[in-house]
């Protein structure tokens, strides 16, 4: 194969590979979970994802406390998780979460946004591990570390841009 | 055991399920997160469930569908902190240090329960073991453990030194 071919073909696969990720920004924000809790992708390189959590009230873990829920800091990890599977495969595929590990090192203080990075540490062809740490966006203290495998291509289902749109809002 | 001990024993357990079912329902109510997810208590005769309705919100991919697996880690921390909170006599707060939560089998977009088991109970900390299911409870979709932090008046000193 001549040099121009080779760069032509890698372009392509580039563009292709990075249409995926896009479809997968999109499909994460349009994941009916992740809508309701408003968690917004700021950022998705190979193998790493960031992800925005802005605390409302109805997230917080009591009545009359502004912390945060836990439980949330753990969706934000799992949705994270996913996109950072994809992001590393840079194919769209369906994937299940086998198992998550969570601990809290901090409270969440419910007046600040939370900053969710996840990076994918190793890929085998059927399992992906998954590192995400939350931090406070605003003073970047770590709140809370998450450690997760998923498992890929499961039920062999494809994500499709028509399936996207058929169920967009 | 005659009749009558099995009976008075049935009772007494009946009484103790509901007193818990009310304290549940209780401490749920305080949880806003667990509202606005519309976690419910279900009271039997001799356990106690949280219970979780499906509806759109909770869809985590919409192509199976299936629930989200953050809804299944809630249901599951909430549910630990429930029980913990309506185990201890002083009725403390407990806060959550970690939770590890193995996925059995695929959420699907239907009812989920949740049934919390105290593994040990102390002084200052607790292991909840939660086991989720949809249709059958033999076929469970999840299960988590979930370590609490009961916080002493040693650690509330502390902390309002801090602040």
């Amino acid at each position: 194969m001549s040099g121009w071919t080779e760069d032509l073909m890698n372009e392509l696969e580039e563009s292709r590979c990075s249409d995926a990720v896009t479809k997968a920004c999109q499909f994460t924000e349009q994941v009916p979970h992740v809508r309701d809790l408003g968690i917004q992708v700021i950022s998705v390189d190979r193998g790493q994802v960031r992800l925005r959590i802005t605390p409302q009230s109805w997230m917080f873990a009591q009545e009359d406390t502004k912390e945060i829920c836990t439980s949330i800091l753990y969706s934000l990890a799992d949705s994270a998780g996913g996109l950072a599977v994809i992001a590393r495969v840079r194919e769209l595929m369906p994937i299940a979460t086998l198992d998550l590990r969570m601990d809290y090192l901090r409270p969440a203080n419910g007046g600040l946004s939370l900053l969710a990075v996840a990076t994918c540490r190793h890929l085998t062809d059927q399992i992906a591990f998954i590192d995400c740490d939350i931090f406070c966006e605003a003073d970047s203290e770590l709140l809370a570390t998450a450690k997760a495998t998923f498992m890929r291509n499961t039920h062999g289902q494809q994500f499709h841009s028509d399936g996207l749109k058929k169920n967009s809002v | 055991m005659s009749k009558t001990d099995d009976l008075a024993q049935q009772r007494s357990r009946a009484a103790e399920s509901r007193e818990k079912c009310a304290d549940w329902k209780a401490l749920l109510e305080r949880i806003p997160y667990a509202q606005h997810l519309g976690l419910q208590v279900q009271c039997g005769d001799a356990v106690v469930l949280v219970y979780l309705p499906c509806n759109e919100t909770l869809i985590g991919n919409f192509m199976l569908p299936a629930l989200h697996g953050g809804v299944v880690g809630a249901l599951i921390e909430l549910t630990a902190r429930v029980a913990a909170q309506s185990r201890d006599t002083e009725k403390r707060c407990p806060r959550i240090i970690d939770s590890h939560i193995n996925y059995l089998r695929s959420a699907k977009a239907r009812s989920t329960f949740a049934r919390a088991e105290i593994v040990r109970q102390g002084r200052r900390s607790s292991l909840v073991s939660v086991t989720c299911w949809q249709g059958e409870e033999s076929k469970p979709i999840a299960s988590g453990q979930v370590q609490l932090l009961l916080p002493t008046i040693a650690a509330e000193q502390e902390e309002l030194h801090d602040s």
